[in-house]
């Protein structure tokens, strides 16, 4: 009963503040607080709403706002698995061997510092003008938090746990698939959240600055509105990125936590 | 429990529309500076311009060291001017800064200005500032026209989407007969350096740009140029344009006049002893004095635009912006001359 009450509450929580928020929006679109040029900056939400239809409807260059999302998230997906996997593959051959973590927890140092945008002119002479560099910030984006998460999951593993395994006869690889990774999960968990996040974000980042127009993406549809000054179209497909965003968190995201850490209690 | 999950909730609404009300009050406080005070003798006023980056700005490097539009402002009211120059890497960027009101003036390439100018940005051109060479250079010997490029996987490097670059490739293909976007799906938008690197490690294979990067790829031996693209739009043609809020023009028009007498003034020191403003504009620009004075006699630098009205209509013709304008006067301010 309780818990249920805690979940309405959670509800009209949210709601009220989304609905104090476009208030807020409407009132300064309207009122023309930031002068002349109010409806140029903040556009109305009526504007932004008829944009959001338009940029799926004729889109830009009669290309549907549909294609852009379709590139961004094929190269989003391959980029988010091979972090992932990587991430998993780096962190379990890190527990195996004291060399190899010694030298990828300094990988790990080094790399996760770097903004991905900054590596671009470097990963550009290496690979080329492909929509495959994309993916490589994706893969960047993603594997370093995620491996950090990883890592630091192994090593929170208690050591009774560990030698509870040894006692049964686990050797490396099964101990490491059969204690480690599922005493793990809740640090695994957070590090898939972390790591969405980032490569979500190095993508656009990534597509706004280095343009493919044979394979364009959200981050490119942007950038051309913004280059164009059709502002309520901008908006509208910032809140097409919100919205991507959101229900990856609660429709993929969400679902995993509930399943593992939250079932198994260990976590609230 | 009730009670208190209520002033939770009320808490939480009244930060955050403290919160934007706070935001609000800010954007107003930069519209008052950055707008221009009164009209008064002695009064100390503000002027915030922002520019990019390249040779085509070196006038703007002689006012700022000359502070010319301090003296011209000085010698016409007496009053005292505090001017802001902030460097910004696209026209999109300051087209954002002029509709908001942190930005009273800028210079940017003539494709965002007269997107800005039909979109209702505010602002209109109030002088020309320069014309450069521009050219599609290619590493690949099988091209040699537009032909061989329209319908092939080459790809075509050029600054921006939308950019000068891509609308002068527009009018390149529309006087060679073809469709004016027929090549869009190759293109590439990266920055001038960039482009430059893709296209000599060979991972472009041609590259529109400006100069001086232009200059310094036709020096390279395995790469050459398909000429369309520089005939269409020369150094004669408006490239670079100042831009000038409204407000600016109407509220304080002494203060407009004495940024348009600095700009003509720089202009006409960088005509008539380029030697000496390649000196105080190499530091500027971060070239060797002897590069700055070959790229200086390379452009062309005057305050009257040229063809700009031409390609605002080819711009609204092949839907390069949404609204077409009707007439040369809807793009600038009286005191410009040109077409």
């Amino acid at each position: 009963m309780d818990e249920k009450k805690r979940k309405i509450q959670a509800i009209v929580a949210r709601t009220l503040f989304i609905i104090a928020i476009l208030c807020i929006w409407e009132i300064v679109a309207k009122s023309g607080i930031m002068g002349s040029n109010s409806e140029l900056i903040f556009p109305p939400l009526e504007a932004i709403g008829a944009a959001f239809i338009r940029n799926f409807q004729t889109g830009m260059a009669g290309v549907s706002l549909w294609v852009y999302i379709g590139n961004s998230m094929a190269l989003l997906l391959e980029g988010l698995l091979i972090g992932i996997v990587l991430a998993f593959v780096l962190s379990g051959l890190s527990m195996l061997s004291r060399v190899f973590y010694d030298i990828f927890n300094l990988v790990i140092s080094i790399c996760d510092l770097l903004p991905g945008v900054a590596l671009l002119p470097v990963v550009i002479i290496i690979f080329g003008v492909k929509p495959g560099v994309i993916v490589f910030l994706v893969i960047h984006a993603v594997l370093w938090p995620m491996a950090r998460n990883v890592l630091d999951g192994f090593l929170a593993v208690p050591r009774i746990y560990v030698e509870a395994g040894m006692n049964i006869g686990l050797k490396k690889s099964s101990l490491l698939l059969g204690v480690y990774l599922p005493a793990a999960t809740s640090y695994i968990v957070s590090g898939l959240k972390v790591g969405w996040a980032r490569a979500w974000r190095g993508l656009i980042s990534a597509e706004m600055i280095f343009g493919v127009a044979s394979c364009p993406g959200i981050g490119l549809f942007i950038n051309q509105m913004r280059t164009n000054m059709n502002n309520a179209e901008m908006y509208a497909t910032l809140i097409v990125i919100i919205i991507i965003g959101l229900v990856v968190q609660y429709g993929v995201l969400s679902p995993i936590e509930k399943c593992t850490v939250k079932k198994w209690g260990m976590s609230r | 429990m009730k009670k208190k999950s209520i002033i939770k909730l009320a808490a939480l609404c009244m930060s955050s529309v403290l919160l934007f009300a706070g935001c609000g009050k800010s954007g107003q406080g930069t519209e008052e500076t950055g707008g221009e005070g009164k009209e008064a003798a002695g009064q100390e006023v503000t002027l915030n311009l922002a520019y990019q980056y390249g040779i085509a700005y070196a006038p703007l490097g002689i006012i700022k060291e000359q502070k010319l539009i301090e003296k011209a402002y000085e010698e016409a009211t007496g009053g005292k001017v505090t001017v802001n120059w902030n460097q910004m890497s696209s026209g999109a960027d300051i087209n954002t800064g002029i509709s908001g009101g942190s930005l009273d003036g800028g210079f940017m390439g003539v494709g965002p200005a007269v997107t800005g100018v039909t979109k209702g940005v505010g602002y209109k051109i109030f002088t020309n500032l320069s014309g450069q060479e521009h050219g599609l250079m290619t590493n690949d010997e099988n091209i040699k026209s537009f032909d061989d490029l329209i319908g092939s996987s080459n790809q075509i490097a050029l600054v921006n989407i939308g950019s000068i670059q891509h609308i002068i490739l527009g009018l390149a293909l529309e006087k060679a007969g073809k469709d004016p976007h027929s090549l869009d799906s190759n293109l590439v938008a990266m920055a001038h350096p960039d482009g430059m690197t893709a296209l000599e490690s060979g991972n472009v294979s041609c590259h529109l740009t400006s100069s001086p990067y232009i200059f310094q790829e036709r020096e390279e031996s395995n790469l050459h140029e398909i000429s369309d693209v520089t005939e269409v739009w020369g150094k004669d043609d408006s490239f670079i344009v100042g831009v000038a809020s409204v407000k600016l023009h109407d509220e304080n028009p002494k203060l407009y006049q004495a940024l348009c007498d600095a700009v003509k003034q720089a202009v006409d020191f960088i005509n008539d002893s380029p030697e000496e403003a390649a000196e105080i504009t190499c530091e500027f620009d971060g070239n060797s004095a002897e590069d700055e004075l070959a790229y200086i006699k390379k452009s062309k630098y005057s305050v009257e635009t040229s063809r700009i009205f031409e390609l605002a209509s080819f711009m609204g013709r092949t839907e390069f912006i949404d609204t077409t304008p009707e007439s040369y006067e809807d793009l600038v301010f009286d005191n410009v001359t040109g077409d």
